[in-house]
């Protein structure tokens, strides 16, 4: 491909002058820093600046600071409401789809019966699914039985589209513990749920903590799915509610910038908390492929 | 070539066809089935005369009904293939698998051969447009590109005539948004590589060094023939991540100008969720959409078979 061509040249360089070289990698990677870095830098400082201000100048440092965006598009932006559903529908949908998830991967992995084969296919098929492709069907039927505008009629498509890739997920980690395990406790006396609750479920730690963070940062961050199957305020989440800065209020820059900032801030503080698991899980989550 | 027609039940068949026009084509149907009224053409019903005249009033009211139909499906056929938003979603594509791929390639070598330290920094970087919501990253950059955004005074500093057009001219509002698909993405790509890199084993890579086989043979014979099926599997997500871009789009410009940024996603939603809904075109957009993806699937599989996999 067009990157191996590059690579071999910049390499071949090597050999005569390896510092020079390293030099201008490390100039590669701090532009790429800063060209990451310099729009949020931009939005955060124009934040800061009156709508006049900032029309006046759009690059500068802001001078005098002003923080009366902040709360101004707090409250145009009903942003109380919008945190809160949004936490809502994110540690539901995650909690859910770990409980169902794992519970199905056991059963796939541990209880063995003539529908195993079948059922764990139908789920896994899921993962090539698009949402695009069943938009249409899932906003009529949630209109047919009544959940359209509901938290409900949110919540189950959002814990159905997590589900496949955690029951992949989790049977393969499940088929790793050893049969030996279940069979000793079962000779003890354990049931299926004493089985899952006391020796599964802590033993999956690992995939788990990366399931999380692949639904944690998918609900967060969802946008379609909601558009179409929420339009009252009440129950909107993050991304919906911002999206109503660059329609309507697009002229109000100070605004504008003011509510971009406050939906950026939890997602990276979240990613500055757990940037190596979510990394992890990311690579992970696309080995699925 | 194809053409997809709605049947009575709104269900699309692909009717294999050839227009020498339009190339490939498919086509849509009329929106759902319209009930012509026929009570107007019965005038009678009682006595036998009535019964025989109502009865030859059903079968023309019948056949009426056929050919209004058969006309209507004649009439609305629309090319998904020669369509913007298939365009322009080709184009996210290239970039994609073109850009964002090797550009994530080098990157993640660059870091695994620990040419440049502070790897977990630069790691971290690279990443973080991944992890905001993208809705933010399209509003921010409509503001940034817009006329009276940051971008004109950039560009202002350079030449003080500069006018920025980007986001207002049909030809030009492709590239922005191909930057900032460009920006967002790399990150994801270069982590997946470095993950995949970090599996193979130093020991071997050493080995390859001390037979004598300079960076550029290590790279070639070693580090690209180990990760051919990564190479592959990122291929695959590329594509199918593009084929199903949205939100990105549908925040920073909405499709415009001029339809110029639609890609099928969006065009699918336009008709499905704006104004009078279409289902039908809606459900045949998605269809090609799954359709399209899986073809390019088996392009990138054939294209690894042909040259990749020399392990």
């Amino acid at each position: 491909m067009a990157g191996e061509n590059n690579m071999g040249r910049e390499i071949r360089h090597k050999g005569g002058a390896a510092l020079v070289y390293r030099f201008i990698m490390y100039i590669v990677f701090g532009i790429i820093t800063f060209l990451t870095i310099y729009p949020l830098l931009w939005l955060v400082l124009s934040s800061l600046k009156t709508t006049q201000a900032f029309q006046m100048d759009r690059l500068g440092l802001p001078n005098p600071i002003f923080l009366k965006n902040y709360p101004l598009a707090w409250k145009i932006g009903h942003f109380d409401i919008l945190f809160s559903n949004s936490v809502f529908y994110t540690v539901t949908t995650t909690i859910a789809v770990l409980v169902f998830s794992f519970a199905a991967s056991f059963a796939f992995a541990k209880i063995p019966s003539r529908f195993t084969g079948f059922l764990h296919g139908s789920f896994i098929i899921g993962i090539l699914l698009t949402l695009q492709s069943i938009m249409v069907p899932l906003f009529l039927m949630t209109n047919a039985v009544g959940l359209y505008n509901t938290r409900l009629g949110i919540l189950i498509p959002y814990i159905g589209i997590g589900l496949p890739m955690g029951i992949y997920l989790g049977t393969e980690y499940i088929k790793s513990i050893p049969d030996a395990l279940i069979e000793s406790a079962r000779i003890e006396g354990a049931g299926y749920l004493r089985i899952f609750f006391s020796i599964i479920a802590p033993m999956t730690k690992p995939v788990a903590m990366t399931l999380a963070i692949i639904s944690f940062t998918g609900i967060w961050n969802e946008f379609m799915l909601i558009n179409i199957l929420a339009s009252k305020e009440a129950i909107k989440s993050l991304p919906v509610g911002i999206l109503k800065f660059s329609g309507a209020l697009a002229t109000d820059y100070g605004k504008q910038f003011a509510a971009l900032s406050i939906g950026m801030a939890p997602m990276l503080a979240f990613y500055a908390l757990f940037h190596k698991q979510i990394t992890q899980g990311v690579s992970a989550g696309a080995v699925k492929g | 070539m194809v053409w997809i027609m709605p049947s009575r039940w709104g269900i699309y068949v692909p009717i294999p066809t050839y227009t020498q026009r339009n190339g490939l084509l498919l086509a849509i149907g009329e929106k759902k089935e319209e009930n012509v009224d026929c009570r107007h053409l019965t005038t009678g019903s009682s006595g036998l005369a009535g019964q025989a005249r109502s009865q030859l009033n059903r079968m023309l009211a019948g056949r009426l009904r056929r050919a209004r139909k058969i006309s209507k499906l004649k009439n609305r056929f629309i090319s998904l293939l020669y369509n913007r938003s298939t365009v322009f979603n080709f184009l996210i594509i290239l970039v994609s698998v073109f850009g964002q791929i090797p550009i994530g390639f080098a990157l993640a070598y660059i870091l695994f051969r620990r040419i440049v330290r502070y790897e977990g920094f630069f790691q971290t970087m690279t990443y973080l447009p991944n992890t905001i919501s993208t809705i933010v990253i399209g509003v921010m950059f409509q503001s940034f590109f817009s006329p009276y955004g940051a971008f004109t005074q950039l560009g202002k500093m350079i030449d003080p005539a500069f006018e920025n057009t980007l986001m207002l001219n049909p030809n030009m509002a492709m590239i922005p948004v191909l930057l900032v698909i460009l920006w967002m993405y790399t990150g994801y790509y270069m982590i997946i590589f470095l993950a995949n890199m970090q599996k193979i084993d130093q020991s071997v890579i050493e080995a390859c060094r001390i037979d004598g086989a300079n960076e550029f043979q290590t790279l070639r014979y070693l580090i690209l023939p180990a990760l051919s099926g990564v190479i592959v599997t990122t291929a695959i997500l590329a594509i199918s991540g593009s084929l199903k871009s949205f939100d990105l789009i549908f925040a920073m410009t909405a499709g415009n100008p001029a339809r110029r940024t639609s890609v099928l996603s969006l065009y699918m939603f336009d008709n499905a969720f704006r104004g009078a809904p279409d289902y039908p075109l809606a459900n045949a957009i998605s269809t090609f959409m799954v359709v399209l993806s899986f073809l390019l699937i088996i392009v990138v599989r054939a294209v690894e078979k042909r040259f990749g996999g020399r392990e």
